[in-house]
């Protein structure tokens, strides 16, 4: 494999994984935050299915997906299938239930009284609600890394939506797929270091980052 | 004519969504501007739902409240604009994350008091309670009494026209409560601020407030809830007791049956010597030792009796020598059926409450 196309394979899976992570986060931490702060019928339920939905295979959302996005499917003229953008939405699916299990249990987690506390200093509900995210923000910046680890390191959405094409959708998983197909075990092997590598660096640039901050 | 900063008119308060009966009930309550109003109840009394109201942090399911003369439930900016002039520091204080300085900062951030400011407010707050240099301090390193002091140092930076305290030194030494006792007063008086705190101490109570309110069951109560005691009662017609503990009977007038509550206004308590003819035989005389005997700031001494059933009692500072008061010293404590008041009860006939 040329490192030219190593290049690329990075970067269509840092793209489209950043981007799901990001989408992903801004969907689930709001959710998130709703779940933890009230109480309503059916709420048991709504967890139990994002609980279930954490365990749903890559494949079988890549197949929904797919079915949606083909040709014949009801959003088959957007042309999405085989692109970046599908793999991004794919992904989005896979590890918005992630991000809302692991983001509910960082905010029921703060201390029940921050929020009041703020309320008492004179903030709004919603600068309250800033108060509650920033004091979980190690955990909730946990949950999005979770997230963007489970969507880097996935092959079947993929390989299904993105269809592994050389120069435009293949990324590190389906490269290392490739590779191991062809036979070429060791070349599969450094390229899944590489994406460990990638992983440990981005992990340890946002705690520090935060760190720094607080 | 002095401001009214908190007028209350049928107020009603029950949790939200809750279908039990009101938590809290009040026909009508006035609290002046700079005035320092003391909440004395038990647990549960309604001191922090009180406290939550004053503090626009819980809307009254009934009834009118006027803060300042103006409606603060018009709308959710009022509410939030009126709430940034009642600052409430709860029992058990939270501290953000952060350091001590990023804690006083927040309240003067969302009030977009300019960033010039915040540095000589904060150190002036921090001096105020004991705390200088402490800005760049880790909440989390705070000891508990330093933390009850930040909390209340985040309020005071505020300038707020209402301090709201709620038990302001229930978690802290002895000492150092009276130093948080001294720079409230001092804020109260200095600055004009309205000062409303609960307490479960009579004296601390009538050391610092200009009032007192009584609070017990939701209810405001025409004295302390000390001599506070429940039991189940029963009558033979004339007269009916309850016993708090086997054997140990608090007689009261009427026909009363059931679980009740009843406290005795420690005013209405007369100390005796042991032994004293002058107690005599009738109900309600109880035998004990002075375990506590506490001088308050309204030339009244607080007098702990324990024996079957502990009591407070209230004597005018003049007659703790005439009546041979001294602490672990053998005493009578002795109350008529008439000074016995029932709270709180769903019992079937009501002709002896007097409240």
């Amino acid at each position: 494999m040329i490192v030219h196309d190593l290049l690329l394979a990075i970067s269509v899976s840092l793209k489209t994984s950043g981007l799901a992570a990001l989408i992903a986060s801004f969907l689930a931490v709001p959710a998130a935050l709703f779940l933890a702060g009230t109480e309503f019928r059916g709420k048991r339920a709504v967890l139990l299915i994002n609980q279930t939905w954490m365990a749903a295979p890559t494949v079988v959302i890549g197949l929904l997906f797919y079915s949606l996005l083909g040709r014949s499917g009801p959003l088959g003229r957007l042309g999405l299938l085989y692109t970046q953008t599908a793999m991004t939405v794919g992904q989005v699916f896979l590890i918005l239930p992630l991000i809302i299990g692991f983001s509910y249990t960082a905010l029921r987690q703060v201390d029940r009284r921050a929020r009041l506390t703020a309320l008492t200093l004179g903030a709004s509900p919603r600068q309250a609600g800033w108060v509650v995210l920033r004091e979980a923000r190690f955990a909730l910046l946990v949950a999005v890394l979770a997230g963007f680890a489970r969507a880097v390191s996935e092959v079947g959405i993929a390989m299904m939506l993105g269809g592994n094409i050389r120069n435009a959708t293949r990324n590190i998983t389906t490269a290392i797929a490739l590779e191991t197909a062809k036979g070429e075990f060791s070349n599969g092997v450094a390229l899944g270091a590489i994406l460990l590598v990638i992983t440990l660096g981005i992990n340890v640039l946002v705690q520090v980052g935060l760190r720094s901050r607080d | 004519m002095r401001e009214t900063a908190y007028a209350l008119e049928g107020i009603r308060y029950a949790y939200p969504g809750s279908a039990g009966p009101f938590r809290l009930e009040f026909d009508s309550l006035r609290i002046g501007a700079g005035d320092m109003l003391a909440l004395v109840g038990p647990n549960g009394a309604g001191k922090t739902t009180l406290l939550l109201i004053l503090a626009l942090l819980a809307r009254p399911s009934q009834g009118k409240l006027e803060f300042f003369g103006e409606d603060p439930w018009t709308g959710d900016d009022t509410a939030v604009r009126s709430r940034r002039e009642a600052v409430l520091v709860t029992h058990h204080p939270y501290l953000f994350k952060g350091t001590v300085f990023d804690n006083l900062a927040f309240g003067l951030k969302v009030r977009r008091v300019p960033e010039a400011e915040w540095q000589s407010r904060i150190k002036e707050a921090l001096t105020l309670v004991e705390l200088s240099g402490l800005e760049r301090k880790p909440s989390s390193g705070l000891s508990a009494g330093q933390a009850q002091r930040v909390a209340l140092a985040r309020a005071l930076v505020l300038r707020p026209r209402v301090l709201l305290l709620d038990e302001p030194t229930a978690n802290i030494e002895a000492g150092l409560a009276l130093r948080v006792e001294a720079i409230v007063q001092e804020t109260c008086h200095k600055m004009g601020t309205t000062v409303v705190f609960s307490t479960h101490n009579f004296s601390q109570a009538s050391r610092l407030g200009d009032e007192i309110l009584y609070l017990s069951d939701g209810r405001r109560v025409s004295f302390s809830h000390e001599n506070c005691f429940s039991g189940t009662a029963e009558t033979d017609g004339r007269r009916s007791w309850i016993e708090p503990r086997p054997g140990v009977r608090i007689v009261f007038e009427g026909r009363r049956t059931g679980h009740l509550t009843c406290v005795i206004n420690p005013a209405k308590i007369r100390l005796f010597a042991a032994g004293d003819p002058a107690a005599g035989n009738g109900p309600n005389v109880f035998a004990g030792r002075v375990t506590r005997l506490e001088i308050t700031g309204a030339d009244l001494a607080l007098v702990r009796v324990s024996g079957g059933l502990t009591f407070r009692v209230t004597i005018p500072l003049t007659e703790i020598e005439t009546r041979g008061v001294s602490l672990s010293r053998p005493v009578l404590v002795r109350f008529g059926p008439e000074a016995v008041e029932l709270i709180g009860s769903g019992a079937e006939s009501r002709d002896n409450t007097h409240d």
